[in-house]
């Protein structure tokens, strides 16, 4: 196989992934960071990243679970570099106000905004399972933590949004 | 009664799906630059410039060293540090250019994360500032323009080395200086004065871990 061949086929196999996961990239960049330029430059920087370590990635099967623990590493590096302080909710950037654009369904902005709301620690398990489907043992894994502890924090965070809910 | 709250949860989840879908902007793909494919025999005839890009000479040192572990099928291993640092400096075509704008201080901290090393500018013209990976570890690549030319620094925070490794190729020398746990590489022109930019940048690098 010559070299534009092999580089061929693995912009091929790159452009594949990142067109089926793009989407998910995105939207757990912007929760994790609930700022919809900043999702942008994480999921940018995720897929340089994902494009130089390519050939790591053995299984494409498993490549949305490598995909969103890039995004998940990329997230923390940026907030590691700007040492961000707490989202205001009553007080947003254009950027993250963005993030909670308002629909035709109250109900539907409510929710989000509750979501929004939530500690990190609580939202990014719930992300992970509602938006993305994985397994409480698979957040655990993915988070570094037992899965008991991901059972209590999803079990808060629907307590929280349920009575934020029934508040508004 | 619990299957009433089971329900009542399960409605919420399907409110929170919902409400989770936001709407995603349209792909723009970052440039990305080159990999090496993972292909031995393709390497040294990869189309290049028409400008004299001396870089590439390290390659050729590089892959008639290391060829024979190649085609062997251990691809992307290499012999040692002072190899990989060779192989990598000559695969990222888009760090050689002779530039004088420099990197912008977002991208120079993007390249260089907090959590690896705190790097301070100084008066070094940077050109090039990305983050890669070399033998599985997060590196901050830098490029500088010197006196003959672009000279790389490759920052490894997680490559601790016993004593200083000269590198050596036709048209450019190096070396990897230990820096406390870590190490840093610095490739020139071999007309280059490395010594010099070597204080510099062992001054202004410093460790996070």
């Amino acid at each position: 196989m010559n070299s534009s061949s092999a580089e061929g086929k693995r912009r091929q196999r790159f452009d594949s992934l990142v067109t089926v996961f793009h989407q998910d990239m995105y939207r757990f960049a912007a929760w994790l960071c609930r700022d919809k330029a900043i999702a942008e430059d994480v999921v940018q920087e995720a897929l340089l990243r994902a494009w130089k370590s390519l050939d790591s990635l053995r299984d494409d099967a498993a490549a949305k679970h490598w995909l969103l623990t890039i995004v998940r590493r990329e997230n923390a590096r940026y907030f590691e570099r700007r040492r961000l302080e707490t989202v205001d909710i009553d007080n947003l950037t254009a950027s993250q106000a963005a993030l909670l654009a308002e629909t035709p369904d109250r109900e539907l902005d409510d929710l989000r905004e509750a979501i929004f709301g939530l500690d990190d620690d609580y939202r990014e398990p719930l992300v992970l399972q509602v938006l993305m489907g994985y397994s409480t043992s698979e957040i655990a894994e993915m988070m570094g933590l037992k899965q008991g502890a991901v059972l209590t924090r999803l079990h808060r965070a629907r307590h929280k949004l349920k009575d934020s809910v029934a508040e508004q | 009664m619990t299957s009433e709250r089971d329900n009542e949860f399960r409605a919420l989840d399907l409110k929170i799906a919902k409400a989770l879908q936001i709407d995603v902007p349209e792909l723009k793909m970052p440039e990305l630059p080159d990999v090496d494919t993972v292909n031995v025999a393709s390497l040294p005839v990869r189309k290049r410039s028409l400008k004299p890009l001396w870089f590439a000479v390290a390659a050729t040192v590089v892959l008639a060293t290391s060829i024979s572990v190649r085609m062997s099928g251990v691809f992307e291993s290499y012999d040692s540090l002072a190899e990989e640092v060779l192989a990598h400096v000559d695969h990222e075509p888009g760090a050689f250019r002779n530039v004088d704008i420099p990197v912008s201080d977002e991208r120079l901290i993007r390249a260089i994360p907090a959590s690896l090393a705190t790097y301070e500018r100084g008066t070094s013209l940077i050109t090039y500032a990305q983050s890669c990976v070399i033998n599985g570890h997060d590196v901050p690549h830098l490029v500088i323009q010197g006196q003959y030319g672009p000279v790389t620094i490759l920052l490894m925070p997680e490559e601790q080395i016993a004593e200083a490794t000269p590198l050596d190729g036709d048209n450019v020398k190096g070396i990897i200086l230990p820096v406390g746990k870590g190490s840093i590489a610095i490739i020139g022109d071999r007309q280059e004065l490395l010594e010099p930019i070597q204080q510099n940048v062992v001054n202004s690098v410093s460790w996070t871990t």
